[in-house]
């Protein structure tokens, strides 16, 4: 992307009023959305993101820079505003780069940037038009198709220069549902780090028709009633818990500011004995995978939670200089216009010793999240609470009537101990994670989970 | 290149592809900010961004394709990306290229004084020092952040339409963590003003803010009256402003469609959209497509006098645009999104306000709005902070509570309205304004 002798410039010259490292982050991204709304293809995005970021430390301090534009003098301009910014120039430094090799682990079946724009809408209306067809009172449905093919290059004062490639591809199926008095709305949402063979995976069908019935579901649903209760959380998207009331509460970003509740807990009990949970970029071809993270560094399978007990954190460089610890392949950013800072991959309660059918049954009242939907948290109390997009109540070991507008809430360090099952169903959800470093793709994940006692929001 | 080159290079790629209807939309923006963290800047980024977006109307429909590499190769290739982009639309909506509105009302943005490199680090510094100096029990994990911006706007078409745009923001924040025997607490407070008074005001609110909160309790579930902060009032009309879309209403996706001319909302309740609000940094006479942009009050005492339309959502509903198609920068599509949106304020203090509620809550923090809103449905079940009123004064403070409701329900349920208007940070032209206000009977979920 960027001339090798160009580069070793610019590390030069960021590194010239006295930084201890230098970093340079190029990106070239296309990306493509093509959108369905009101039966028909309405819209397509069509962005070609491209710029470089320049970034040095001095111990934890940082400077960061962006700019769109990736001439020599525009760059070299960059790396001294960055280096004027940290002090006074004591003269560019001299450095030498050696090219590192990838192995790339996502391989690509079917190239979504060379493939006709027929085969990408007619997936999408597929998809779209299998919702529609689900029920008469499904009255609209918005699909989008997204494609990205996203190129890396990160070099830095010690050496390192690597290059990688991803692609990644994602069908996202909203359908609402009507009584002519409210609206209630369904979705399905799968994507893979991989090309158009998605859809080997998911049939385009399935998911336009998962979509309406959650629609349609909830169209039915009286709202749920508030209190506490025990809760058994499904597989999938359930594991958006996981990640947001204890994931983001183990980032460096977090954890090397002293901003955690998980600051200081290595080695310690945290969880039920029931509990490991993982952060794993290498999983083949998932939502949340990269082969090298935006700091160039492999990503890796990291057990943070080994039976309850904390093993480790998900850690950046920056996070790695604050915490004396070793860096995990964890740093990630939306784009060069952020700083990148510690986030999660594939993030997941690994599968436990309890039959699915034992956790249901052994409800005498409480709820049945069947697919949770989003939610947020404090990091530094770890207060969390997330919406139940489609949610049960269980009597007497039995699933019953659907209920809405359920939501779970409660605390990182509570929920953890109070997890008194766990199932054998380990599977994904995907979703876009917000944070400093902009939105990221995530797999959250888990089996299903009995929860002994949470708070439920309703109403 | 030069932004005049850009265009001759479009252009002729344009007429080259036998195209008739086009336009350029051109945006850059560059911005420097400090975050501080202990006594040190833990960090300092500048910004350069920027790019083109080329559309085009090829048989009846419109396509799009932008880059933020601008080189005349690339720049060509957006026109031919875009014509063919073109052809694989399916919707019968308008695709029009605007011709440009009789006039356009000039901007009265206030000056704003653009600091250097060294004054924004100086300021977070001083900020950080100041928030450190308000209270012993601040402690770390406290930061302060110090940003500017400047933004400029360039739209450009076949019809002869040649429009610009320039604004500059600058603006703070401060997050304040404090601890007593163990107990953690935080506030977070912004400003778009960067002078000392603002400044060391904004470090004691956050402070204080978060003192405030020590030892909240918690409270029983049942109906209590409740009063919404200004700032949480703006933050429920943020998470549920695209119900105003005429566009959502003609999809089906708001149940404001139809209800133009009737009375959504109690008598208290009247919204503004305002592209030129005074004091505003961030203001524009024209909008994503050219049309010139004008004050609108959307709900009058009510009565919903006008949903937000774009060109497009305009001429589906016979009617004329509102002004509301906005383009934050290069690579967004048009949107419909309101200006400076706010409720207007009443003529009761705070305090009057409080003094009418005998027993309730007083709701200062509303948390993963994002999460637990669904702006389709109008639901919302989200965990909030907060204070209880009792004898229509403020109590002790309370928290891990739900409130939940129905946003329709809300707007028609608000008893009274208190006079103070407040403005959240402009995201582009967008910001969103409210007083503190009432609603009485709330669902609240508590232990």
């Amino acid at each position: 992307m960027l001339d090798k002798k160009l580069i070793e410039e610019i590390l030069g010259v960021a590194m010239s009023s006295g930084a201890d490292f230098a970093e340079v982050f190029a990106e070239r991204t296309r990306s493509n959305v093509i959108r369905f709304i009101d039966k028909k293809i309405d819209r397509v995005i069509d962005n070609y993101l491209s710029g470089v970021g320049i970034r040095i430390f001095s111990g934890t301090r940082t400077i960061y820079a962006s700019t769109t534009d990736i001439s020599r003098e525009g760059l070299l301009s960059c790396a001294r505003s960055v280096a004027e910014a940290f002090g006074e120039s004591k003269g560019a430094l001299s450095l030498c780069l050696t090219p590192k090799s990838v192995v790339d682990i996502h391989s690509v079946k079917v190239d979504p940037a060379s493939a006709e724009a027929k085969v990408k809408t007619d997936i999408l209306k597929e998809a779209c038009f299998a919702a529609h067809d689900h029920n008469e009172a499904i009255v609209q449905v918005l699909g989008n198709f997204l494609d990205t093919e996203r190129e890396i290059l990160v070099a830095n004062s010690e050496g390192l220069l690597v290059g990688d490639k991803h692609t990644s591809t994602r069908i996202v199926v909203n359908s609402t549902a009507s009584d002519g008095n409210e609206n209630q709305s369904g979705s399905c949402a799968p994507g893979r780090s991989m090309g158009l063979e998605l859809f080997e995976l998911f049939s385009p069908k399935a998911v336009g028709e998962k979509s309406a019935r959650q629609a349609m579901v909830n169209l039915g649903a009286g709202y749920c009633k508030a209190g506490q209760m025990t809760v058994a959380i499904e597989n999938g998207f359930g594991g958006v818990i996981f990640h947001e009331a204890c994931g983001h509460s183990l980032e460096a970003t977090q954890v090397g500011v002293g901003m955690s509740e998980m600051c200081g807990k290595l080695g310690q009990k945290i969880a039920s004995d029931k509990v490991t949970a993982i952060d794993d970029g290498t999983i083949k071809n998932a939502w949340g995978s990269v082969n090298i993270d935006d700091e160039g560094t492999p990503t890796q399978r990291n057990v943070l939670i080994e039976n309850g007990i904390l093993k480790n954190y998900m850690i950046d460089r920056l996070g790695s200089r604050r915490m004396g610890m070793p860096m995990t392949g964890n740093s990630r950013r939306q784009s060069y216009t952020f700083e990148p800072t510690s986030r999660m991959t594939n993030t997941y309660i690994d599968n436990g010793p309890d039959k699915n059918e034992d956790i249901i049954a052994s409800i005498e009242y409480g709820l049945y999240a069947k697919e949770m939907g989003g939610g947020s948290v404090n990091p530094l109390t770890g207060a969390f609470n997330f919406s139940v997009r489609e949610g049960y109540m269980v009597r007497n070991g039995k699933i019953c009537e659907a209920v809405r507008g359920a939501s779970l809430i409660g605390t990182g360090s509570q929920i953890l101990m109070d997890i008194d099952m766990v199932g054998q169903n380990l599977d994904f959800g995907q979703g876009v994670c917000g944070s400093s470093s902009g939105s990221v793709p995530t797999d959250v994940g888990q089996p299903l989970i009995r929860v002994k006692n949470i708070t439920v929001g309703g109403r | 290149m030069k932004f005049e080159d850009i265009k001759q290079t479009v252009f002729d790629a344009a007429s080259e592809l036998g195209l008739t209807e086009y336009e350029l939309f051109y945006t850059s923006d560059s911005s420097v900010s400090a975050e501080t963290l202990k006594n040190e800047i833990s960090a300092f980024a500048y910004g350069v961004s920027g790019g083109a977006c080329f559309r085009c109307v090829v048989d009846g429909k419109m396509g799009s394709a932008s880059s933020e590499l601008i080189t005349p190769e690339e720049m060509r290739a957006i026109v031919k990306r875009a014509e063919a982009n073109a052809r694989i639309i399916e919707s019968d909506d308008p695709a029009i290229i605007f011709e440009g509105s009789s006039s356009y009302e000039k901007t009265n943005m206030p000056e704003i004084k653009i600091p250097g490199a060294a004054e924004i680090k100086e300021k977070a510094l001083k900020m950080q020092e100041n928030t450190y100096g308000v209270s012993e029990l601040v402690t770390d994990g406290t930061q302060s952040y110090v940003f500017s911006g400047e933004s400029e706007f360039r739209l450009i078409n076949s019809k002869g339409l040649d429009l610009e745009n320039k604004y500059k923001t600058v603006g703070a924040y401060v997050q304040a963590v404090i601890n007593r025997d163990g107990e953690s607490e935080e506030s977070f407070e912004s400003t778009d003003k960067l002078d000392d008074d603002t400044t060391l005001a904004l470090s004691k609110k956050a402070v204080d803010g978060a003192i405030a909160k020590l030892g909240a309790k918690e409270v029983e579930s049942g109906k209590y009256d409740v009063i919404f902060s200004s700032k949480q009032t703006r933050a429920l009309l943020s998470t549920f402003s695209s119900v105003f879309s005429g566009r959502s209403a003609q999809l089906g996706l708001s149940l404001l469609a139809g209800k133009e001319g009737q009375k959504i909302a109690s008598d208290c309740v009247t919204i503004v959209d305002d592209p030129r609000r005074e004091g505003c940094a961030a203001q524009t006479s024209f909008d994503g497509e050219g049309v010139a942009t004008y004050r609108k009050t959307v709900i009058e005492n009510g009565v919903l006098n006008t949903l937000l339309y774009d060109l497009t959502s305009a001429m589906k509903a016979g009617r004329e645009s509102t002004a509301n198609g906005q383009r934050s920068v290069y690579a967004e599509p048009v949107t419909i999104a309101p200006y400076s949106f706010y409720i207007e304020g009443g003529k009761k203090t705070f305090e009057e306000l409080c003094a009418t509620v005998k027993d309730g809550i007083y709701i200062t923090a509303l948390k993963g709005l994002h999460a637990g809103a669904n702006a389709v449905t109008g639901d919302f079940s989200i965990d909030s902070e907060g204070f209880r009123i009792r004898d229509g004064k403020i109590a002790e403070a309370v928290k891990s509570f739900t409130v939940a409701g129905n946003f329709f329900e809300l707007l028609k349920s608000v008893e009274d309205i208190s006079s103070e208007v407040t403005f959240g940070l402009p995201s582009c032209f967008t910001s969103y304004g409210a007083p503190e206000i009432l609603v009485r009977n709330m669902s609240i979920a508590g232990k």
